[in-house]
C-alpha cells in the first residue's frame, strides 16, 4: 500500500500529499477516497502531490489525478503535481495529450409515458415489417409458382428432411405418451359408468382435432421454429444476409421460401403421424386396463371420428405451421448485429408462436362449438 | 525481476498432434516491440495461442514472467494472464455492449475500483487509442479501425506488463494502420509495455519492429533486427521481405 503523508498549512490553506510506493490498481481505490476527501475539505483551497517517494504510477493512478483535478477544478481549487520522474510525466503526458472526453452530462431518466409511446411506435415499426415480409413472401411465392424463380436446388427436401424425418422419433414419443395418458384419464373415469369401449371416442376425436395438431405444433416450435430464428440471426450477424441482396438474390426466395413451404407439409404430416401413435398408445392401454379389443377400438374411432374432423385438424396444423415460420422468419430477419439479439429472437419467436398457436386453437375451438361441428 | 518476459522452449504447437511449428525456441525481453511473422499458415496465430494459455503445446515448456505457464493450476494460469493482454484478429469485442463498457469489463470483473475510476480509466485507454468521444456507441456502429483500437483499449486496460496482438492493421487502410502502429510505439515508450505483434505486413513490421522472428516450413526461420531480416542470406527471408515468390 502507498503511504500518502499529509500536511495542510492552514496560512496557505493548502494540503500537501506526498506519496510513497507504487500508485497502481490496488492501491488506487484507498488514494482515491484520501485526495478526494482532502478536495472536499473547506479549509483546503489546493493540493500539492508530491510523486518524489512514488514509485510506478499505471493507469488507475493516473485516472485517479485527472479526476481529483477535474473534480477540484469545478470548485475553484487547484491540484499540483511536484517531484514527478521520467515516466510517471511521459504517462501523464500522454494522457493529456490525447484529450480524454468528458464525461456525459446526466440523461435524463425517460419517463413513462416516454416509454409506452416507445414501446408502441415499436411495435407499430414491428407490423408494418411483418406486413411487408408478408406482402414480400406472397410475391416470392408467385414468381416461384409461375417457374420466374425458382427456389434453391435441393433446399426443399433438405429443410423437410431436417424438421420432418429428424423430428419423428420425438413425435412418435411424445404422441404415444399423450395418448396413453389420455387413454388412462378416460378409462378411469368412463369404465365407472361401464362406457369404457367409449374412451376410443374420446382419443380419436382430441388426438385428431386438438392434441395431434397441437402438441406438434408445440414441438417445432421448440425445435424448428427456434433453430430458424437462430439460423437467420446468425447470418445476419455475419452479414450473409446482407450478402444475398447485394447479389441481387432475394433472402425471403433463398432463406425463407423453402423454410415456410416445408413447414406447410411437415407439420400437417407430423400432426397425422402423432395423432395415428397417439391412437395406438391409447388402444394399447384400452387393451391392457378394460380389454377393449383393438379391433373394436379402432372400429369405434373410423365410426366417431369424420373426415371433416381430419380436415379441421390438418387446417389448423397448417394455420400452425405459418404462425411458426412467419413469426420465426419475422423475428430472425429483424436480428440486429449482436449475439444477444440473436438469442432474443429464438426466445421470443417460441413465446411468440405458443401464444398465438394456443389463441388460434381457442379461437377456431369456439368457432367450431357454436357452428356446432 | 527477470528481464525475460516470455519464453519458449523447444515447443510444438499445432492441432491433433500435428504439429504446425515444432521446436520453437524464443525470448522476448522487457520493453521490446517483436513481431512474429511469416506467410499465411505458417503457424504464427497458433504459437501466438499456445503463448497467450488458449492452446496447450504439443511438447516444450511456454514460460510467461517467470512462470512455466502449462504447469500452473488454473487460477495461478488465469492470475498469470491478467498481467497480459491481448487484442485478437477479429477484435472480440462483445456485440450488446457499448464501447466504454467493453473496455471497462476488466476492471469491472477483476478489480474493486470504484465505478468513476473505472469509468476515467477506459476513458483515458480510448483517449489514448484515439477514439474519444465514442465511449457509448456499439461496436457494430465502429468501422474496422476503430473496432481495433477499441480492442487495443480493453486489451491495455489492466495496464499489462505484455500485450498481445494478433494482426492489429489486417484490413486497415495504411494510414489507419500507421496510426495504429503509432498508438502501440506510445504504449511501449509512455507506459514501458512489451508488445508482441503477430502480423505479416511488412509495412507495420518496418515502423515499429525493434526484433522480428520469422516463421516458415515448420520452424523459426530467422531472428533478428529488421534490417538483419532484410538483408537475409536466406532465400525465404529475403523473398518475405521483397515480396517475391519463391
Amino acid at each position: 500500500m502507498p503511504v500518502a503523508v499529509t500536511h495542510v498549512d492552514r496560512k496557505t490553506r493548502t494540503a500537501t500529499v506526498a506519496l510513497r510506493g507504487d500508485l497502481v490498481i490496488p492501491t488506487a481505490q484507498a488514494m482515491y477516497g484520501q485526495l478526494r476527501g482532502l478536495a472536499r475539505r473547506r479549509d483546503v483551497r489546493g493540493v500539492v502531490v508530491d510523486f518524489a517517494g512514488a514509485g510506478r504510477v499505471d493507469s488507475s493512478g493516473i485516472a485517479v489525478v485527472t479526476l481529483v483535478q477535474r473534480m477540484m477544478a469545478r470548485s475553484g481549487k487547484r491540484l499540483e503535481l511536484t517531484g514527478l520522474g521520467e515516466t510517471h510525466r511521459a504517462a501523464l503526458e500522454l494522457v493529456k495529450h490525447a484529450g480524454v472526453a468528458a464525461e456525459p452530462d446526466n440523461v435524463v431518466p425517460t419517463g413513462l409515458a416516454e416509454r409506452i409511446g416507445a414501446s408502441v411506435l415499436g411495435y407499430v415499426e414491428a407490423g408494418r415489417e411483418l406486413i411487408a415480409l408478408v406482402i414480400d413472401i406472397g410475391h416470392q411465392t408467385w414468381q416461384v409458382a409461375t417457374r420466374k424463380k425458382a427456389l434453391p436446388k435441393g433446399a426443399l427436401v433438405e429443410q423437410i428432411s431436417r424438421m420432418g424425418a429428424d423430428a419423428l422419433p420425438i413425435v412418435a414419443l411424445l404422441g404415444g405418451l399423450l395418448g396413453t395418458t389420455l387413454a388412462f384419464q378416460g378409462v378411469v373415469l368412463l369404465h365407472r359408468f361401464g362406457a369404457g369401449q367409449f374412451v376410443a371416442d374420446m382419443i380419436g376425436l382430441s388426438m385428431v382435432r386438438e392434441f395431434g395438431p397441437m402438441m406438434t405444433a408445440i414441438i417445432l416450435t421448440g425445435r424448428t421454429g427456434a433453430a430458424i430464428a437462430a439460423e437467420l440471426g446468425t447470418m445476419r450477424v455475419g452479414s450473409e444476409i446482407d450478402a444475398l441482396a447485394t447479389m441481387g438474390v432475394s433472402p425471403t426466395r433463398f432463406l425463407l421460401l423453402p423454410r415456410l413451404a416445408a413447414l406447410t407439409f411437415v407439420q400437417p404430416a407430423l400432426s397425422l403421424f402423432a395423432t395415428f401413435v397417439g391412437i395406438a398408445g391409447g388402444m394399447l392401454i384400452a387393451a391392457l386396463a378394460i380389454h377393449v379389443p383393438a379391433g373394436v377400438f379402432w372400429d369405434r374411432v373410423v365410426e366417431r371420428v369424420t373426415l371433416m374432423d381430419f380436415c379441421h385438424g390438418i387446417g389448423k396444423s397448417v394455420a400452425f405451421a405459418w404462425i411458426i415460420g412467419l413469426t420465426a422468419s419475422h423475428l430472425g430477419m429483424r436480428t440486429t448485429a449482436d449475439a444477444t439479439s440473436v438469442g432474443n429472437a429464438t426466445t421470443r419467436t417460441v413465446v411468440v408462436s405458443v401464444f398465438f398457436i394456443i389463441l388460434v386453437d381457442a379461437v377456431v375451438a369456439t368457432f367450431a362449438s357454436l357452428g356446432g361441428s | 525481476m527477470s528481464d525475460v518476459l516470455l519464453a519458449c522452449r523447444d515447443v510444438s504447437v499445432g492441432y491433433d498432434d500435428a504439429p504446425v511449428l515444432a521446436h520453437v525456441d524464443l525470448e522476448i525481453h522487457r520493453g521490446e516491440i517483436v513481431t512474429l511473422l511469416g506467410g499465411s499458415g505458417c503457424g504464427k496465430t497458433t504459437l501466438l495461442r499456445a503463448i497467450t494459455g488458449l492452446l496447450p503445446p504439443l511438447a516444450g515448456t511456454v514460460t510467461l514472467l517467470d512462470h512455466d505457464m502449462y504447469a500452473q493450476s488454473d487460477d495461478d494460469r488465469r492470475a498469470l494472464l491478467r498481467r497480459t493482454g491481448m487484442a485478437f484478429q477479429q477484435d472480440a469485442l462483445f456485440s450488446a455492449m457499448t464501447v466504454i463498457d467493453n473496455v471497462a469489463l476488466p476492471l469491472r470483473e477483476l478489480t474493486k475500483l470504484p465505478e468513476t475510476v473505472i469509468s476515467e480509466m477506459a476513458r483515458i485507454k480510448l483517449a489514448l487509442v484515439g477514439l474519444p468521444g465514442l465511449e457509448h456507441r456499439q461496436p457494430a456502429s465502429l468501422s474496422g479501425g476503430q473496432r481495433k483500437r477499441a480492442a487495443l483499449a480493453r486489451a491495455s486496460i489492466l495496464d499489462p506488463e505484455i500485450i498481445f496482438c494478433d494482426e492489429p492493421s489486417a484490413g486497415l487502410d495504411p494510414i489507419v494502420a500507421a496510426e495504429l502502429d503509432d498508438t502501440l510505439r506510445q504504449f511501449r515508450d509512455a507506459l514501458g509495455v512489451t508488445i508482441v505483434i503477430v502480423t505479416h505486413e511488412l509495412a507495420s513490421i518496418r515502423a515499429i519492429a525493434d526484433r522480428a522472428i520469422m516463421f516458415g516450413d515448420g520452424r523459426v526461420m530467422a531472428t533478428g533486427t529488421v534490417a538483419e531480416l532484410e538483408d537475409s542470406a536466406d532465400q525465404g527471408v529475403y523473398n518475405f521481405f521483397h515480396a517475391r515468390a519463391s
